[in-house]
């Protein structure tokens, strides 16, 4: 899911990093709005952590193993803050494992930071209209990386003509993830329902 | 899953351990910049072999780094492997229909070895400084301040949650847990997802009161001082003097 460094046009990587530098400024401005910033760094950072760390668990599929990107969770839990969390855990994950490359954070948070707030507003609107959190939270799981997917594939073809195979051959693995993020996401969706249902955004029942 | 120890050799002493991590970061930000846009496979090669010289002036040992790029070139494998067959261009080798195209070749290496040379200059600069004091660095580079305390404490929390997930998936394992591609194991792993989460939820709390009891505001405070020295400022030279070279020699080409 991540492109690597040296794949892809300068003017890709420029839009990447914009957007995703406008994306981030405005989610900080957002928080602050919510309460004081010092309150919401300890929090941001404690779920980036934990979020890096739930998606190096991988599940082996024959004949490969495929990692949990939790994308559209991360969308339904943090909101608007998913984007520098997404951000910064693809930082971390070209720093410290060498996944990805450094050029194309930027490029790479968009095409899963972008999904994740798309997920944010589904869910609300989903659970505002009263479906099943589970149902819906697994929908937000599936459809993140469906985005993600197509952002992906759109990515590597504008990178080059030479570059189409690939955004095909990108498609197969990414069903695959697609199934098994619906499934997790549903099952974590219901269990933070039961368990801590403040993690979840509230609908206008709930408010009251 | 394992710690991410990429400072494990940042005690060493050489030219790049002693150089201002400040100059550090931003030189070889430049160079990974430059040479992953570099057209001509013959320059991406020198570019590779320059970085593999900023190696072994940083003795990190080899090992070390060859692990560390591992994954990395395994994502950008595929790329090797297919292109050669999924471009036209001239036909180095031909059976049965199916064709390796000499573009294809091209620029799959081309990809494979620009990746390389950028995996290889992120371990250097990361392994040659602790992480601390890398993270000190942005900020005094003026990276916005709750951005740099986020990506901190972010990666101090790692740690943390490696040992709890790691804790749990031990007493999973004890009670005869089995990861499998079924429906049952899948929600069983998001339980383990929700309750990190959960988990992290109350340590947030948690870590915002006792730091906020500490007089935490927000900002960022630290007590470490950097000042550039000769050495620093000839070798920020001699680095960013080898980026233009690889620029303009690289624009001559085209």
């Amino acid at each position: 899911m991540h492109i690597s460094d040296g794949v892809l046009s300068p003017a890709v990587i420029a839009f990447g990093w914009i957007v995703s530098i406008i994306f981030i400024a405005f989610a900080f401005k957002m928080a602050q709005k919510q309460g004081s910033i010092a309150e919401q760094i300890p929090k941001l950072s404690v779920f980036t952590a934990a979020f890096f760390v739930a998606s190096l668990i991988h599940i082996n599929v024959p004949p490969t193993s495929v990692h949990l990107i939790l994308n559209g969770l991360l969308g339904v839990v943090l909101g608007a803050l998913a984007y520098p969390a997404m951000f910064i855990g693809l930082v971390l994950q070209a720093l410290l494992f060498q996944h990805g490359g450094i050029t194309t954070i930027g490029i790479n948070s968009f095409n899963v930071g972008v999904p994740a707030l798309i997920c944010y507003a589904v869910f609300r609107k989903g659970s505002g209209m009263g479906l099943s959190k589970p149902a819906i939270g697994g929908i937000c799981g599936g459809l993140a990386i469906l985005l993600t997917t197509v952002f992906l594939a759109i990515t590597l073809i504008t990178a080059g003509e030479q570059f189409e195979m690939m955004a095909k051959l990108v498609v197969i693995p990414h069903m695959l993830i697609m199934v098994i993020e619906t499934i997790v996401t549903a099952s974590v969706v219901a269990y933070l329902a039961k368990v801590k249902p403040e993690l979840l955004p509230l609908n206008k029942e709930d408010k009251k | 899953m394992k710690y991410p120890e990429i400072d494990k050799y940042a005690e060493l002493d050489s030219l790049i351990h002693r150089f201002d991590p400040r100059a550090k970061i931003i030189t070889f930000t430049l160079l990974i910049f430059s040479f992953v846009f570099i057209e001509d496979i013959r320059i991406a090669f020198v570019s590779l072999l320059f970085s593999f010289f900023i190696l072994l002036v940083s003795r990190i040992p080899f090992g070390f780094i060859f692990n560390r790029m591992k994954p990395g070139l395994i994502f950008v494998m595929p790329f090797l492997i297919v292109m050669p067959f999924a471009l036209d261009g001239n036909v180095l080798y031909s059976y049965n229909g199916i064709s390796i195209s000499y573009d294809g070749l091209y620029y799959g290496s081309l990809v494979v070895i620009r990746a390389a040379t950028s995996i290889m200059l992120t371990l250097i600069m990361l392994g040659t400084t602790k992480m601390d004091t890398t993270m000190k660095s942005l900020h005094s580079l003026k990276v916005p301040s709750p951005f740099v305390q986020t990506l901190m404490f972010s990666y101090r929390y790692i740690f943390v949650f490696i040992d709890e997930f790691l804790s749990m998936w031990t007493s999973m394992k004890a009670k005869g847990f089995k990861v499998k591609a079924n429906k049952h194991s899948l929600s069983i792993i998001g339980n383990i997802v929700g309750m990190i989460l959960v988990r992290s939820y109350e340590r947030a709390e948690r870590v915002y009161h006792s730091m906020a009891s500490k007089g935490y505001t927000g900002e960022s405070r630290t007590i470490v001082k950097f000042k550039m020295q000769t050495a620093d400022y000839g070798l920020a030279a001699i680095l960013i003097g080898t980026v233009l070279i690889f620029i303009i020699y690289g624009m001559s080409l085209s």
